[in-house]
């Protein structure tokens, strides 16, 4: 009962005009880069940062949120119609989806994915209501002992989820710890790796680094790739799907929205994992189990509500613990830090209006997003006529005056350079950006929290391993490596991620 | 001694340099001890396991064999990178109109193809909605034109 009263003091706050508004913007703009290929919800957020500045952190929590789930809704367009994933996290709706269109379906495929997406938001925003106050609850005992070895987890079990070659991924994580200890050490007043540059001593802009991999980097790479795009748009007709597609894909959106609940909350979880276990475990069990791959509706609606929901709790350890589970989240927290709130379980106490406004806000965008999905998907589709020869411009010019409206220096654009020219170095040694920002973010905190553990304890170090729950995590990190490392279920990870 | 998988060498060697990097300059602050650790202790720490972790990635790398690297193409790496490093130089002395406009008009040839018009006509409506929206809207502190 409680939940339901603090669902409605949320509503209370996301329903006032200003944020509607913005939850408006950010809906509109997460379904234009989620259309959009070559642009995702990152690179989109990390250039928005500058604009949210003015705005209390509510709204400009509203807004950046989203942009991440309605992202997700935009991403199957795309990949229904020009089999070309708009989001990551639809690439497993490319083999559906683009089947269904071929076969003259694409527009009960658009429609099935737009409301099991709206389906999955409604269920994951009660997930987060329900759970992250239990989590926070937990969290408000963690000392720093637990809360360095909640981070070590957290790294650890995001690499483990990531793509790509798992020791790869850790130095990523090492590297971006590192790069995030640049500037004045906190405790000690000392300029560390600032090389004596004064516009150092404060450290690397995190919108930088963000932009430099996730936005001029990867337009980069893009513009190595001169693949031309065949457009499927000859005929959408209706968007609604017949009753009988709703029978058949009900409980496929079920099983979808419930594994995207659970992949959201873990670390390095979210909605690529989300959708892509979906689509397998879909595969698997749904009966008759007649023509995955061929046009399935199915297959679009199970990794659909699956990325949805996944996007949406991923918030919760995000704001409950104050740990991003994947790049969006990290640039949360940078955008919560900005606003002056350190992210932690006191959040939902101090600032039940941002906590509850911020959940409410996610049932009333979903809504937002299916009236933008559904009747408007035609405007969108005609978004794909701009080629990316105009688009990337763009990109370059939010992205050099955001990261500068960031703190007002022109240090930060020479910033970018350098880092875009690292990141792009380490994109095309298949080096996942991914782990680097985790890192970047969380590198800063592990190493305060290990000071302060280790000052409490008289500088004994057992006591990461004597205080149970931070034993816990430890052995649970241990184990994560171990169980990763065995040949058998490597091959079957990497089975898996080529699917 | 034998290259099999050229990106994980290439990458094991960048994180051990980087590494190494870390763990030189980080000695040269207080480690501290265990009860009070200096600001050097944690860099250290994880500038060595970036070393070894690079040197596994890298001996690796001479046993199991891996895809080669793709083509580097340097126009869009350079124009990129150029184009952003005039904007940064335009902002300071010339302001946001002439950054932007030095930002698209040589960013765009990032890409093969640049059709002229199209990129002018960008490069216009680029400036007219970045001054609206950051300028106008938001009241960002941009200078507009050249500072005299």
């Amino acid at each position: 009962m409680e939940t339901l009263g603090n669902l409605v003091f949320g509503l209370g706050v996301a329903l006032s005009w200003q944020n509607l508004l913005y939850c408006l913007i950010g809906c509109i703009l997460g379904t234009v880069v989620g259309v959009l290929p070559g642009i995702g919800p990152v690179a989109t957020v990390a250039m928005l940062l500058p604009f949210t500045f003015h705005l209390g952190p509510a709204p400009a929590l509203i807004m950046l949120a989203g942009i991440y789930y309605g992202a997700q809704y935009g991403g199957s367009t795309t990949a229904i119609l020009i089999n070309i994933p708009g989001e990551t996290s639809s690439v497993v709706t490319t083999i559906d989806g683009h089947q269904m269109a071929r076969r003259g379906r694409a527009g009960p495929a658009l429609g099935i994915a737009a409301i099991g997406s709206f389906a999955a938001g409604c269920i994951a925003t009660l997930v987060i209501a329900y759970f992250a106050p239990l989590l926070a609850e937990v969290a408000l005992k963690f000392s720093p002992a637990e809360y360095f070895s909640l981070m070590v987890f957290g790294l650890i079990a995001a690499v483990v989820l990531a793509r790509g070659s798992l020791i790869k991924a850790i130095a990523m994580v090492c590297l971006g710890i590192l790069l995030g200890l640049v500037g004045t050490d906190v405790n000690s007043g000392t300029v560390r790796f600032a090389f004596g540059q004064p516009e150092l001593s404060d450290g690397i802009g995190f919108v930088a680094i963000a932009m430099a991999f996730f936005g001029i980097a990867d337009v980069v790479i893009n513009l190595e790739r001169s693949d031309k795009q065949e457009i499927f748009t000859s005929s959408i007709g209706s968007v609604l799907p017949t009753l009988d597609d709703l029978r058949q894909s009900f409980w496929a959106i079920m099983r979808g929205t419930g594994l995207g609940s659970v992949l959201g909350i873990l670390p390095g979880g979210g909605a690529l994992l989300a959708s892509f276990a979906a689509y397998m475990v879909e595969k698997k069990v749904a009966k008759p189990p007649r023509m995955f791959g061929e046009g399935d509706i199915r297959g679009v609606a199970a990794p659909e509500s699956a990325n949805n929901a996944g996007a949406q709790t991923s918030f919760i350890p995000m704001l409950t613990l104050g740990i991003p589970s994947n790049p969006t989240m990290a640039l949360m927290i940078g955008a919560l830090t900005i606003q002056g709130i350190a992210p932690g379980p006191q959040v939902m106490t101090e600032r039940p209006e941002l906590f509850w406004g911020l959940i409410a806000s996610m049932w009333v965008g979903n809504l937002m997003l299916l009236i933008l999905n559904l009747p408007m998907v035609g405007l969108w589709i005609r978004l794909l006529a701009v080629p990316y020869r105009l688009l990337f411009p763009a990109i370059f010019v939010f992205c050099c005056i955001g990261v500068y409206t960031v703190d007002g220096k022109i240090f930060d654009v020479y910033a970018i350079v350098v880092l875009s020219a690292l990141a792009y170095v380490l994109l095309k040694l298949d080096c996942e950006p991914a782990p680097l920002i985790l890192g970047f973010i969380l590198g800063p905190l592990m190493e305060e929290n290990l000071r302060r553990a280790l000052m409490i304890a008289f500088g004994d170090v057992t006591v990461f391993v004597t205080r149970p729950i931070s034993a816990a995590f430890l052995i649970a990190s241990v184990a994560l490596l171990v169980v990763i490392a065995l040949p058998t279920l490597r091959a079957k990870r990497e089975a898996a991620m080529q699917e | 001694m034998h290259i099999r998988s050229p990106k994980d060498f290439w990458s094991g060697l960048i994180f051990v340099a980087l590494g190494a990097a870390f763990v030189a300059l980080a000695l040269q602050y207080r480690l501290g001890d265990l009860h009070r650790i200096g600001p050097g202790l944690f860099p250290t720490l994880i500038g060595s396991l970036l070393v070894g972790l690079g040197l596994i990635v890298a001996g690796r790398a001479l046993v199991l064999v891996g895809p080669s690297i793709e083509r580097i193409h340097f126009r869009p790496l350079l124009v990129s990178l150029a184009a952003i490093l005039l904007f940064a130089l335009a902002l300071q002395w010339l302001g946001v109109v002439a950054a932007i406009a030095v930002l698209v008009l040589v960013g765009a040839y990032a890409s093969r193809d640049v059709r002229i018009w199209q990129v002018l006509a960008l490069a216009a409506f680029l400036i007219v909605f970045s001054v609206a929206i950051f300028v106008w809207l938001l009241g960002l502190p941009l200078p507009l034109w050249p500072s005299g």
